[in-house]
This record gives C-alpha cells, sequence and structure tokens, in this order.
C-alpha cells in the first residue's frame, strides 16, 4: 500500500471501535462518542504509544524476576530441587534432550523477550514516524499478536504439574515466585501488543497527521 | 467504501468537552512492577546470611545446591559450590547459611557430614539413607564470627548443650578405647570417650571424656579411671581372676572411674581436670597410698614364680606387693644374691583392723612405726616365699611369726631396710626334717634298749611261773566243765531227752488248742449272734 492512501482522518471520518459505524467527529482533536452505541469515538487508540511503552516497561521489568526466581520447587525425599526457567533449560540440554531444551529456551526465554524487543520495535519506528518497511512491521505485528496466546505454556505446564504431581510423603511440587512474574510478563506482552495501535504504522510521516498521544 | 458524494450522509458525532490527561493511568503497572521486583530483591539481600566455607577430607553424598546444612534437624543452609582444594587433598564447601541462624556460626562451631554410621556402640544417621547426607553442626559457646571451618570426620559425641563435665585422662596406650566408648561408674553407662590425641611431646595419649550431669558430681580429685577394656583375665599368685565390665565394653573398650573411699576430703574435680588412666582397677585403686614402705628381701633361694606386683601377705591378708625381682652384688663376700622389692602400704594393713584409730599413733610417726615393726621382728615376725598356687607355682611373699626365729635387729638407717627371711619350700621341709632328726638323736636309745631287756626278763619269769603253778589248775577246771556240758547234752539235747519230749507234747497241745480257736472263729463269723445268743441248734443253720 501506498504512503499516500485515503483514510478517514483525511476525510475527516472516523469509524466506531466497536460497532463500525462511520461517523463525522465532531470535532478532530475530540471526536466524541458514537451515535448508534455510545462507544467513544478515537480517531487513534488513546495513548497507544504512552500505554503501550508503559507496559513493554512493566513486562521487562518482571522479565527479570521470572528468569531469576524460581518457576519450580520439587520436593522429594531425598532432596529439594529449585528449578529456574534458565535450570531447567540447562538440566535439559545436561541430560541429553537438547531439542526439549531448545523448544523452552524459545518458548520462554527467546519469545517473550522478542516480543518485547518488536513492540518497542514498533513503538520507536512509530514515533520516529518511519516510512521504510511498513508493510514487514505489520506483518510483525500480526506475529507478535498471534505469539501472544501461546506463550502461556510454561504457565499451564507448571500449573498442571504442580496439580498433578502431590504425592505428598514422596515428591510433591510447588510453583515458585517466578512463575507469577512469568505469567505477568506474557500477560502484560498480550496487553501491550492490544493497546498498540496498529494503525499508527501505517499513518503517513506528514507533520499535520500527528493526533495520537503525547 | 462508499463513493464522496454519500459522505453527506455520515452522521455527526455527539460532542461531549472533556479533559485530556496529559499522563496515562496505564504508567501505574510498570510502576507497580518495579515496585514489586525491588521488593523482592530487597528481601532477598535482608534476608541474605552468611556464606561460610568448610574444608573436609571427604565430602560424602554432598552435592551442590542439594544438600542442606541442618542444625537439630531444621534446615539452616545450603551448600552452593564444592571443589577441590588447590593441592587437591581436600574438599572446600561453601554454603549460604540462613540469616535466622546467623548466629550459630561462630569461631568454634563444628561442622560435619552426617551419613549412616554403624558402630559397636550403635547406629547413627539412619535418617540420612533417605534424605541423603547433610552438613550438621554443633553451635560454639564463643561470641565472634568465624566464615572458614575445617570439618569434623566424625560427630562430636557430646552435644554442645548437653551438661556434663569434660576430663582428660592421661595414659601410656590407648588400648582398645575409641571415640563412643562408654564410662562407667560402679558399672552405669554415665558418659562417654569423645576424643584422643597424643600429647604434644608424644610420650602419653590424652583422652578427652565426657561424664554426664549429674554423675560428673561423683568425680573428685580422689577418683581413679582405669581400663574397663575387654575381659581382663590375670593369672597370678591369687590364682586365676576374670574382671569385665559390660558385653558392650567387652567389645568396645570402655573406661572405669571410681572415688577412693578412703581418702578423706573430696572435692569436685574441675573441668578438664587431668587424670591418669590405669591399666586395671587394681592399679588405679592401690595407687592413693600415702604411707608407702619399701622393704628388701634378700631370700637365698630361687625367685622363680615371683613376680613383680605378687602380693605381699601379713598373716594371709594383701598388705602390699612386690616391685622388683632381681639379684644383687655383695662386694664383700663377692656373692651374687637374689634381692627382692616389696612395699608394705600401711594404710592397707591398718584397714584390715577392727578400728584403724587404734593404731593412729604408728602411721603419725616414722619412730613409731619403726619401734612397731622392730617389735615383731622381735617375736618372730620374718617374710618368707610361698607358692601361692600349687597349679601354677607363683609365689608371693608371706609376712609371719615364727616365734622360734632367733632374734634380728633391723638396720633403719638403710632405705630400704631389709626384712628377715626365712627358707621357704623345699627349704623349710628339709629343716623340719632335720629338726625331726635332732630330735630322734637325743632321745635315750640305749636306756630304753636296758628297760626293754629287763622287762623281757621279767616276762619270762612270769611265763616260767605260770607253767608250773597255774597250768594244773586250768586243766582240771577244763575237765570239769567237759562233764558239765555232757550231762547237759542228755538232758536237753539227746533224742530221747526228757525235755525235747516234752517240749514235742507241748507244741501238739498248742497246735490243737489253734485249731479249736480257728473253729470257734468260723462259727462266730457266720453266727455272731453267738456271742450273745449263745450256740444255737445245728437244725436252724
Amino acid at each position: 500500500m501506498s504512503t499516500g492512501a485515503m483514510t478517514g482522518i483525511k476525510l475527516g471520518l472516523v469509524s466506531c471501535e466497536d460497532c463500525g459505524l462511520l461517523t463525522r467527529p465532531a470535532d478532530v482533536h475530540e471526536p466524541g462518542y458514537c451515535p448508534r452505541c455510545g462507544e467513544e469515538l478515537v480517531l487513534r487508540r488513546h495513548n497507544a504509544i504512552q500505554r503501550t511503552w508503559a507496559l513493554i516497561i512493566a513486562a521487562a521489568v518482571c522479565y527479570i524476576p521470572a528468569n531469576l526466581m524460581p518457576v519450580m520447587i520439587t520436593n522429594t525425599v531425598t532432596s529439594v530441587e529449585v528449578d529456574t526457567i534458565i535450570s531447567g533449560t540447562v538440566l535439559l540440554y545436561m541430560t541429553g534432550s537438547w531439542h526439549l531444551a531448545l523448544i523452552v529456551l524459545i518458548a520462554s526465554v527467546m519469545i517473550p523477550l522478542a516480543k518485547l524487543a518488536a513492540l518497542a520495535y514498533l513503538l520507536v519506528a512509530v514515533q520516529r514516524r518511519s516510512s521504510g518497511d511498513r508493510y514487514d512491521r505489520a506483518r510483525l505485528y500480526r506475529l507478535v499478536k498471534f505469539v501472544g496466546r501461546w506463550s502461556m505454556l510454561d504457565v499451564f505446564v507448571i500449573t498442571f504439574t504442580v496439580a498433578l504431581i502431590q504425592l505428598k510423603p514422596l515428591m510433591s511440587i510447588k510453583p515458585g515466585a517466578g512463575v507469577l512474574f512469568f505469567a505477568a510478563v506474557v500477560v502484560l506482552t498480550m496487553i501491550a501488543a492490544e493497546t498498540f495501535d496498529p494503525r499508527l504504522i501505517w499513518d503517513s510521516n506528514s507533520k499535520e497527521d500527528k493526533n495520537d498521544g503525547p | 467504501m462508499t463513493d464522496h458524494d454519500d459522505l453527506d450522509n455520515v452522521p455527526q458525532a455527539i460532542a461531549v468537552p472533556k479533559k485530556r490527561k496529559r499522563f496515562s493511568v496505564v504508567w501505574i503497572i510498570p510502576v507497580v512492577a518495579v515496585l514489586v521486583a525491588l521488593g523482592i530483591w530487597v528481601q532477598r539481600i535482608m534476608s541474605e546470611g552468611p556464606t561460610i566455607t568448610i574444608i573436609f577430607k571427604e565430602a560424602t553424598g554432598i552435592e551442590a545446591g542439594k544438600t542442606f546444612v541442618r542444625y537439630k534437624d531444621v534446615h539452616i543452609g545450603l551448600v552452593k559450590t564444592m571443589k577441590l582444594s588447590e593441592d587437591f587433598t581436600k574438599v572446600v564447601v561453601t554454603a549460604k547459611i540462613d540469616k535466622s541462624a546467623k548466629g550459630l556460626i561462630v569461631e568454634d562451631t563444628k561442622f560435619w557430614i552426617e551419613q549412616p554410621r554403624a558402630s559397636l556402640s550403635g547406629i547413627s544417621g539412619i535418617g540420612t539413607l533417605l534424605s541423603g547426607n547433610y552438613i550438621g553442626l554443633e553451635p560454639g559457646k564463643s561470641k565472634r564470627e568465624r566464615r572458614d571451618f575445617a570439618g569434623l570426620e566424625v560427630p562430636p559425641a557430646i552435644t554442645f548443650d548437653q551438661p556434663g563435665r569434660r576430663f582428660v585422662l592421661q595414659t601410656n596406650s590407648l588400648g582398645s578405647i575409641g571415640s563412643g566408648a562408654p564410662l562407667y561408674y560402679r558399672q552405669l553407662n554415665v558418659g562417654q570417650v569423645i576424643g584422643y590425641d597424643l600429647a604434644e611431646d608424644g610420650g602419653s595419649i590424652k583422652i578427652e571424656v565426657f561424664v554426664r550431669a549429674p554423675y560428673d558430681k561423683y568425680v573428685t580429685d580422689q577418683t581413679r579411671f582405669w581400663h574397663a577394656s575387654g575381659i581382663d583375665v590375670s593369672l597370678g599368685a591369687e590364682g586365676f581372676s576374670v574382671r569385665t565390665q559390660s558385653v558392650l565394653s567387652m567389645l568396645i573398650g570402655g573406661i572405669a572411674f571410681e572415688t577412693f573411699i578412703s581418702a578423706a576430703e573430696v572435692k569436685p574435680a574441675a573441668e578438664k581436670a587431668v587424670f591418669t588412666l590405669y591399666n586395671d582397677r587394681k592399679a588405679a585403686m592401690a595407687h592413693p597410698e600415702t604411707i608407702v614402705t619399701p622393704y628388701v628381701l634378700y631370700p637365698d633361694e630361687s625367685l622363680r614364680g615371683l613376680l613383680v606386683g605378687a602380693p605381699v601377705t601379713y598373716l594371709g591378708l594383701p598388705v602390699g606387693e612386690v616391685t622388683a625381682v632381681g639379684l644383687e652384688y655383695k662386694p664383700e663376700t663377692e656373692d651374687i644374691r637374689p634381692r627382692v622389692d616389696f612395699v608394705i602400704y600401711l594404710r592397707r594393713l591398718l584397714s584390715h583392723l577392727k578400728d584403724p584409730s587404734s593404731a593412729e599413733e604408728i602411721t603419725s610417726s616414722k619412730k613409731e612405726r619403726h619401734a612397731f615393726i622392730q617389735g615383731l621382728v622381735n617375736r618372730g615376725f620374718r617374710a618368707q616365699l610361698r607358692s601361692g598356687s600349687l597349679l601354677t607355682g607363683q609365689l608371693y611373699v608371706a609376712l609371719d611369726i615364727f616365734p622360734n626365729a632367733a632374734k634380728v635387729k633391723i638396720d633403719w638407717t638403710k632405705t630400704p631396710q631389709e626384712l628377715p627371711v626365712v627358707p621357704s619350700g623345699l627349704q623349710d621341709i628339709q629343716n623340719k626334717v632335720n629338726n625331726i632328726l635332732a630330735k630322734i638323736e637325743k632321745m635315750p636309745i640305749d636306756a630304753i634298749g636296758e628297760d626293754l631287756r629287763t622287762l623281757l626278763a621279767r616276762l619270762d619269769g612270769l611265763l616260767k611261773r605260770a607253767e608250773g603253778e597255774i597250768l594244773p589248775d586250768v586243766k582240771k577246771t577244763l575237765e570239769d566243765l567237759q562233764r558239765v556240758l555232757k550231762s547237759t547234752d542228755a538232758t536237753l539235747v539227746g533224742k530221747d531227752a526228757q525235755a525235747q519230749q516234752d517240749l514235742r507234747e507241748a507244741l501238739q497241745e498248742i497246735s490243737r488248742a489253734a485249731k479249736a480257736i480257728s473253729g470257734l472263729i468260723d462259727y462266730l463269723e457266720r453266727n455272731p449272734d453267738a456271742l450273745i445268743r449263745g450256740k444255737t441248734q445245728e437244725k436252724s443253720r
């Protein structure tokens, strides 16, 4: 698509995000409310960039304890084993199943990190009003949104293991605090991806079009 | 997509004035995240305990990140790393201790690896079979902190909070005593050996023992300790003696102690007081003799069977012991003679008295003592080697009164004093035989022979007279007697003798009477009423 495409903003129109009703905004800066469903109309999502940034930063902060703190505490009769995501990966690799280790590494370490990096890149690109690779950025955004729903795998595995393996005197597994942070990373990045307004990617670099957040 | 012309039909949005927020509330999320993460981090830092290093000889069953440090079965730390020391002889284990247990890690805290141990005194650490080995610790009493420790090879036998006292025993040989060997007081297990080591000069062994409260009060400055190890079999002049404490101490050794009862005043021994460890009870209890008087004997006979330690008895009661057996060269006579050194424990001699205080003056002054012994010697007090047991041939020194012994003056200037000896054994018998022979020699055999001869002459005369005067009378008497016997024969024994016939008739009479009685009894049996009513007619029967 070309940069000079016709947009609702250029035509002085806005579509309701909820019911899709096309309306004429009351004011460019204050589009008002949808006459049909009453939803607040926005030309671009409110403070999308600021919110996304906040969520990304929160996710990045949570990412550190998620990796440093134990996610799983295995109590056996003979010992107590405390595992972080990394130590689990290392253990898998050491015991010879390198492919499993790779999957865990990609799913639990690389993907959250990649998501954070991708969202940050998208935001930076939007803020710098970069006009190149818009199509690629759009694809990247779709990928981030798609991957998001699969990122909870780790959390699911741990929850199931904890629920199933409770052979009290012999062996029991408890979730560590790390898993909470990990879940927080996943949830926060998912929300961040939703908060981000992909339309911003396509907004032209022309100065008069800026009407998203500060 | 609608056409541009239709755009007029697009409805107008409802305008509602609204104040713009410069700052989104969404920023609370990262702030909260940062706060939580920081909080956790700070909490970690705050709860960080000390990291200590312990050097072990071997790290049996220790795994980094899995092995705990435990005190009273509570996890207080975790082994973080383990590596070999620089010279590859030891294992350096670093462990992180919880902050709450920081106070336990002081200068004299001891660490060891708790693992299953089986020894004769018991099995310990069974729990570690399941839980895996762990590092045990015994907190010290010091207030100073310390971070590097040398691990013990075996757990200390005594825990820090166990009441009691430690004592040090000195000995020449360890015997079968090991760490954990029991300590007995009157055969009651009251403590144990907690360690042993060579003294600094290497000349003796120091054994550290622990006596549990309240038994530790029985350890006084007059207490004697001795080996109660194994079975003490001794074959001495006193015969065959076996002494044991308990089956356990027979197997793993042990130490027994007792306080010398006669000790006048006893003070409780101080902590870590040093005692001598004797080889046996006898040695331990024999030692505290306060008055030990040495004597020497020069018996003129074989010393075979006389051993050091053989008892010295007075009238059969033990009063001392032999301290040395040997020979002595006498330059004046150019002679080598046997020499026996022994000691007399005066107190022990007095202990045989019913009322020891009555002999107080003998014990108190040396002069009195000398006078007393000289008095005894004057009355025949002598030493003699005697055979204690025919089976073993062991000798002992017997002090006895030999009333016919010659008077001897003891030379009190010499030390040790020489006691006079009387020969013993075969020599004794020989002397007795000699005595008998001397007595026989002294007998007036000639006179006896003379007397005997006159006696025989008189007897001869008597016999001759008897032949002449008494014999005819005897002959006559015998003839008379024969006559009497013959007449008797005729009246009593002969076939037709009157007496015989009378006797036969009498017997027949009796037989008849017996038959009649038999018939009567028969009848009475059948008719008992006959006794009352008299005999009825034959018909009614």
